[in-house]
């Protein structure tokens, strides 16, 4: 067995390195070749179907301060507003449910993850239903009770960025109550135990202590809000108030479309939001963090006293605005023919469901968007597990690059990403433009870092020597892979492919661009539903998506408490 | 058929701009145990790893019955899979996804062995470790020990010639280590292995091996037998981390003679040059002997350690440590009589 032959001993990592070369190759590719189409594509001012560019020039920048002001300026206010919304929920509820005894604190932290689940788009929709002018639900019970007008109307600027704090700003809630989690509960106590009170304690150490977390949630759930766009969609464009996401989709609305404008509005928003982000790494990098550590601590609970029930009141109203009410809402109008929440007028029915599922359209277009949720998530989290398996276990040179290609997908909007896919294939002379393989392609390209990110939790707390030792005992590569490396991923793969179908089947930003009439998808159609048809229709619709995403969440909460119980 | 299993030649690890091993170059004999001994991040982890193809040396050369695994000049490093090498590691490794039968198969299965040669060697394995009633027990619902055992069974199932351990004991605690210990040593002269050794553990080291390798800072500053290596330290170091020893300064006069600071004259067991001797603690006596030096003291403290007694006792030399058996106690204040042969009183270099 020591005998070794003279063609043993080449040099090791050939499978390795065809490999890694084949994924660089494959993944650069797919993430960066689409974006160098849209910055050729924004520098185009002869005429823009025309590739490649008969001119060059900077007129679309420069077209975006001349003509779109406006749009900029209900930007920031938008995104100013949706964001001091979302840390004042987050902060609140952080605090409340990291250092608070409020009652049913654990089921209260899980249901703080549901309104993200939901999605803003079907939140939008559901606001709109309820706080929508003349037929919205609050207004019509103001009416019944004899109130004159409106008492409320959604399609405004606060409307745009309401929906957007409640459904997009779970992030606040989860990186601030992160940052108060990893504080050593001592540095609170020993300023008790000195003498201060509870108030006088929180307002001169927790605070300055979670300021840094604070500070650095409210850069990134800004650079969020700015590239956000189904809220804007849904009800920014009935109320005529373009930020600069639905005026990308707006340029290439028009006739010829504008696609040198879309692209120079697009990068310019995705230079934006990769200056924000990379900022706030630099932040959270430099280590100014001295007291706040990795560790996660367990703090002791402050004892409220009775106040402890008004806290939980807080929690349940956030609880109630940004998920009963709404599914409440989409409910009741999909049971009706017409909707109103004037009991004595309602007529309720079936109808909506039935047209739904039985409507052409929209039963293929949520039949795709369940066959692309299964094959993109069971294709791509095995390509992602080697991915993985690349960047943070083996010692090729070129892994570093891979991380940071395979990360980029994040750093940039949705839709801009969606935007350059177009016009990358609309010009690639792979017939594939229209078709759910692009789609397909498109949705694991920008699901590369929810799946990476979901996969490398679970290989990093895989201890290496189990595969050091399988190497040893004789295995190579591909068979200390199959034997060792993936099975001991599979919880991590069961989550991964979860989460990556729930976002398949709720994709919006890349999937408006790319759909075509014989490749329809379910949220752009719920989208035109909305635009076209009957609220009522709409909201079966949505509620169909909202179903099946939360079906799959239950899933993923049974395995995932199942997965820490096996571990404990 | 030559005598020496593994040579490693010159052996340089570096991590980016630090050196992990510094030229470390020994050979290990057939069916030899060899330790390598030494603190944290004295390179002997890193050599083990080397050895088994899991680090990539700098520069250097490894070889294996007399086949060259690692040659930095012929650019040539075999994958770790085709060494032929086996390993026990510090976290045991267990694959927590398998069960215990399916653990110690796994080598055997690699090897594209028969299934009816497969139960054969398992099964021999588990019973060298007496696991076999737990063969179907799922790997994850093992105990500590347990789970070493199965380690254990694993490495050696194969028949490897070479089995390299990486402190395989350090996770279990001292009771069931020195059980361990015990049934390690009787393993290695059961099977006709060649094994290298990683251990922190300076007591684990001298039981269970027939060479020691002391370590510090990325070179080798002793090796010999376990005896060798207690008895004639050859550096302050290893005076120091292996055993208990009590350092005198001063300056070598003359063959065999030593004046410490103070002007006691010491005879010593040989050498010319050096200014330090150690003198173990268990070496010393508290009755005089003729032959030996002897210095008279004060005992200043004693404390009972149930196993030893250790008296810290003042002389012309200052103080020194003495262990002895905790019989005929002594009180503080006693006066005693240190002796201790020339043999015993070792200079050390540098």
């Amino acid at each position: 067995m020591t005998l070794l032959s003279g063609e043993m001993l080449r040099p090791r990592r050939n499978w390795q390195a065809i490999v890694t070369i084949a994924v660089v190759l494959i993944v650069s590719f797919l993430v960066l070749l689409p974006l160098v189409f849209l910055v050729e594509e924004s520098l185009n001012i002869g005429d823009p179907l025309a590739f490649p560019p008969a001119q060059y020039g900077f007129a679309n920048y420069l077209a975006i301060f001349e003509e779109d002001i406006n749009v900029l300026w209900n930007t920031v206010i938008i995104a100013v507003m949706a964001t001091v919304m979302a840390i004042l929920i987050g902060f609140t509820l952080a605090w409340i449910l990291t250092r608070t005894n409020v009652p049913g604190r654990e089921t209260l932290e899980r249901l703080m993850e549901l309104p993200y689940y939901m999605t803003p788009l079907v939140g939008a929709l559901a606001w709109s239903v309820i706080a929508g002018p003349k037929s919205g639900f609050i207004n019509q019970v103001w009416k019944a009770w004899g109130g004159p007008g409106d008492l409320v109307d959604i399609y405004g600027h606060f409307g745009i960025a309401w929906v957007m704090a409640l459904f997009e700003g779970t992030v606040a809630f989860v990186m601030i109550s992160a940052s108060m989690k990893s504080m050593d509960p001592a540095l609170e106590e020993s300023a008790r135990v000195i003498g201060a009170s509870k108030l006088r304690t929180t307002l001169t150490v927790t605070l300055p202590l979670v300021m840094p977390g604070v500070l650095g949630a409210t850069l990134f759930v800004f650079a969020e809000m700015l590239g956000s766009f189904a809220a804007a969609l849904v009800i920014g464009i009935p109320a005529r108030i373009y930020v600069i996401t639905t005026a990308i989709w707006d340029s290439t609305l028009s006739f010829p479309p504008d696609y040198g404008r879309a692209s120079a509005m697009g990068l310019a928003l995705f230079v934006v939001m990769f200056g924000m982000l990379t900022f706030y790494r630099w932040m959270i990098g430099r280590g100014n963090y001295a007291t706040i550590t990795g560790k996660a601590f367990r703090p002791r609970p402050m004892d409220m006293g009775r106040l402890a029930w008004v806290l939980f009141g807080v929690c349940a109203l956030y609880v109630f605005l940004a998920v009963v009410l709404p599914i409440a809402a989409l409910v009741f109008t999909s049971l009706q023919r017409f909707a109103t929440v004037i009991l004595s007028q309602a007529e309720f029915t079936l109808a909506n469901y039935r047209t739904a599922l039985s409507l052409g359209p929209v039963r293929t277009a949520m039949g795709n968007s369940l066959l692309l949720g299964f094959g993109v998530a069971s294709v791509g989290v095995l390509i992602m597990a080697v991915l993985v398996w690349i960047i943070y276990r083996s010692q090729l040179v070129g892994r570093g690059a891979i991380e940071y290609l395979v990360m980029f997908p994040q750093a940039v909007p949705r839709l801009v990403f969606g935007l350059a896919l177009l016009w990358a294939w609309l010009n690639i002379p792979v017939p594939i433009y229209g078709t759910l393989w692009l789609l397909a392609l498109a949705y694991f390209t920008v699901m590369l870092p929810l799946g990476v990110r979901t996969l490398a939790g679970v290989v990093l707390q895989i201890d290496k020597s189990l595969e050091e030792c399988a190497r040893v005992c004789g295995a190579g590569w591909v068979y200390q892979m199959r034997s060792v490396t993936l099975p001991l991923l599979k919880p991590g793969i069961i989550a991964a492919w979860l989460l990556i179908f729930m976002a398949c089947v709720r994709e919006l930003g890349v999937s408006v661009f790319l759909m075509g009439p014989s490749a329809k998808v379910i949220a752009p159609s719920i989208v035109a539903a909305f635009a076209s048809s009957g609220t009522e229709l709409t909201a079966a619709m949505a509620l169909i998506q909202t179903f099946t995403v939360i079906v799959a969440l239950l899933i993923l909460f049974r395995l995932t408490r199942g997965v820490t119980k096996e571990m404990t | 058929m030559s005598a020496t299993r593994i040579e490693v030649k010159d052996l340089v690890v570096r991590y980016g701009d630090a050196v992990a091993v510094n030229g470390v170059s020994f050979t290990v004999g057939r069916g030899e145990h060899l330790t390598l001994l030494g603190p944290s991040g004295c390179g002997k982890t890193t050599t083990l790893r080397a050895i088994a193809g899991l680090e990539q040396p700098s520069s250097g050369s490894i070889t294996i019955d007399g086949q060259a695994m690692f040659d930095a000049a012929a650019r040539r490093n075999v994958p770790a899979e085709q060494r032929g090498v086996s390993m026990v590691f510090q976290s045991y490794a267990v694959w927590p996804h398998m069960s215990v039968y399916n653990n110690v198969a796994y080598g055997l299965r690699v090897r594209k062995q028969g299934a009816a040669d497969i139960k054969a060697n398992v099964e021999r394995a588990l019973d060298l470790v007496q696991m076999r009633h737990l063969a179907d027990r799922a790997a994850s619902k093992l105990s500590g020990g347990q789970q070493q055992r199965v380690a254990l069974a694993r490495a050696v199932a194969f028949s490897p010639t070479v089995v390299l351990f990486d402190e395989p004991l350090s996770n279990l605690d001292a009771k069931l280590r020195a059980e361990m210990r015990v049934e390690l040593r009787e393993l290695q002269r059961r099977l006709d292995i060649t094994s290298v050794y990683v251990t922190h553990d300076q007591e684990e080291a001298l039981a269970i091996s027939d060479r020691v390798i002391v370590m510090n800072v990325g070179v080798i500053e002793q090796i010999g037998t376990p005896e060798e290596i207690y008895n004639r330290p050859k550096s302050r170091f290893v005076a120091d981390f292996v055993g208990s020893a009590n350092l005198i300064k001063g300056k070598a006069t003359a063959p065999g003679l030593f004046e410490a600071e103070g002007g006691t004259i010491l005879k010593t067991a040989g050498g010319t040059s050096g200014n330090e001797v150690a003198v173990r603690t268990a070496y010393i006596d508290l009755v005089a002997k003729p032959g030996d030096n002897q210095l008279p003291g004060t005992v200043r403290q004693r404390m009972f350690h149930g196993d030893f007694v250790q008296y810290i006792v003042e002389c012309a030399c200052g103080r020194l440590i003495v262990r002895r058996p905790p019989t005929n106690l002594l009180d503080e204040g006693a006066p005693v009589t240190l002796s201790f042969s020339p043999e015993h009183t070792v200079l050390l270099q540098g």
